[in-house]
């Protein structure tokens, strides 16, 4: 399977964590302190519980429910109710391949997460989320008047059924403020009109 | 899904002030049913209007679905002299009903979830304790468990190392008994009945029997309100929905003993509506 786009680098600091979503698979998505990124099935191997709602502590992913301690490795590092307790090593959270490139986070579930689409030339504009299908959203070629590149990723629909797709969009580098204001606003628009908000 | 086990209990399905706000449809094992009257004249009725059995009990509204309905358990402490008894309302989580009581059963959460109230790091050990499943009640029993905690209750001056003991009756119904600060050699009393709509979704109505001189009820409430609001953050965010009973599936830890007896203990039984049964 070929990588998806799930996001923006500048939107995930050191030290933050995210959900984030690829073919069926739930994902936290996660960079320590000192800025090494990971993508984990988005699951506690304790009791089931959502790691994207942890919280990063040094080197490590804490889960919120009971704090237990995952290090980059994937392996458990500390569970608190037990502090003395070295967590034996099949203790290990499930991770997938996630590269970074022109500042777009990739996920692929297998092989090697690679940047699937040319971006050199461009810079991060903005990653929303469309309630809409896939097809719904039509090619993104231009926007404020300057040639942009827009990444789809289908996500899990919402609790209420709906539909969504996540919206990575990078603009030519040489845009100025002005253009990118622009071109902000013309997605803003873009987006009602794929969902159907907008004036017909 | 099965339910076979889980028709024969008893549920709560309304407290009187539910009930006097008048007549209302509420869901049981994915059965609409409604309920309308009043303590003293309670009705309750499924869609295809057949009468159900009540019984009023706890300050709770109870019925059943079986034919041949086990006896509802008792709790002796609640009918105490002395004892503020204490309904404390209803909370609805998008859970399975045993996912709920299982995080009722857990300490190891409280400094992480409950932070600076029922605990906090650095106190995050869980000491030994002792569990099991005790035949004269068919229950499951977790005794001499300890916890350190800023405000075990809302009569919590600051923090003590709270003493608990855990009681699960029934499936869907959890009682705690623990230190009770203004006085010692007692034990406050709180539960949780918990009304499963679906196997993947339950009313939690907790319910307290307390020596607490002081607090007024509205505090009270407000105190086990936040507890169960900061559970619902977890509980709506566990994969999967329904409770493993597969040991493989979730791995525990020796602060889980309690867990670990209560999904064998379902498990023994066939109570199964709300649990993923199968291996996968």
């Amino acid at each position: 399977m070929s990588a998806r786009a799930v996001g923006l680098s500048r939107d995930l600091p050191a030290g933050r964590v995210m959900p984030a979503h690829v073919a069926g698979q739930d994902l936290a998505l996660w960079r320590s302190v000192s800025g090494v990124l990971s993508a984990w099935d988005n699951r506690c191997p304790h009791r089931g519980m959502a790691l994207s709602h942890g919280f990063v502590r040094g080197e490590t992913l804490a889960c919120l429910y009971h704090g237990w301690h995952f290090g980059c490795d994937r392996r458990c590092s500390l569970i608190p109710s037990h502090p003395d307790l070295n967590p034996p090593e099949t203790i290990q959270t499930q991770a997938f391949p996630v590269v970074e490139a022109d500042g777009v986070i990739w996920v692929a579930l297998s092989g090697e997460a690679q940047a699937t689409a040319d971006l050199s030339g461009f810079k991060p504009l903005r990653s929303l989320e469309f309630r809409t299908d896939e097809a719904a959203v039509l090619p993104i070629k231009r926007l404020g008047g300057v040639a942009v590149k827009a990444l789809l990723n289908p996500m899990k629909p919402a609790s209420d059924g709906s539909l969504r797709t996540l919206v990575t969009c990078l603009i030519a580098e040489t845009a100025s403020l002005e253009q990118i204001k622009a071109a902000l606003l013309d997605l803003e628009a873009l987006r009602e009109r794929a969902e159907g908000k907008g004036a017909s | 899904m099965s339910r076979a086990y889980a028709v024969n209990d008893w549920y709560v399905v309304a407290d009187a002030n539910s009930l006097r706000r008048g007549p209302t449809v509420t869901h049981l094992l994915d059965e609409a049913l409604h309920v309308s009257g009043s303590f003293d004249a309670p009705v309750v009725t499924t869609a295809e209007g057949r009468r159900l059995p009540t019984q009023v009990k706890f300050d709770h509204l109870w019925t059943t679905l079986g034919d041949a309905p086990r006896p509802l358990f008792d709790i002796p402490e609640g009918d105490e002299a002395g004892r503020t008894r204490v309904p404390c309302g209803m909370v609805r989580v998008k859970c399975s009903p045993l996912r709920a009581v299982e995080n009722f059963l857990d300490i190891a959460h409280f400094p992480f979830v409950h932070t600076d109230v029922l605990g906090a790091e650095p106190h995050t050990e869980v000491e030994p304790y002792k569990v099991e499943i005790r035949e004269q009640d068919d229950a499951v029993w977790a005794t001499r468990v300890k916890f350190f905690q800023p405000q075990a209750a809302k009569s919590a001056g600051g923090g003590i190392t709270t003493d608990y003991e855990y009681r699960v009756p029934a499936p869907t119904t959890a009682v705690l008994y623990k230190t009770c600060p203004p006085k010692p050699e007692a034990q406050d009393v709180i539960t949780i009945f918990v009304q499963p709509r679906s196997e993947t979704e339950c009313d939690v109505w907790p319910w307290m029997a307390l020596y607490d001189f002081e607090a007024p009820y509205a505090e009270l409430v407000q105190f086990q309100q936040l507890i169960f609001l900061q559970d619902r953050s977890i509980l709506e965010n566990q994969r999967p929905v329904k409770l493993p009973l597969d040991p493989k599936l979730e791995i525990p830890t020796r602060a889980d003993l309690t867990s670990v007896a209560y999904r064998r203990w379902l498990k023994r039984r066939g109570a199964f509506y709300g649990a993923l049964a199968e291996t996968l």
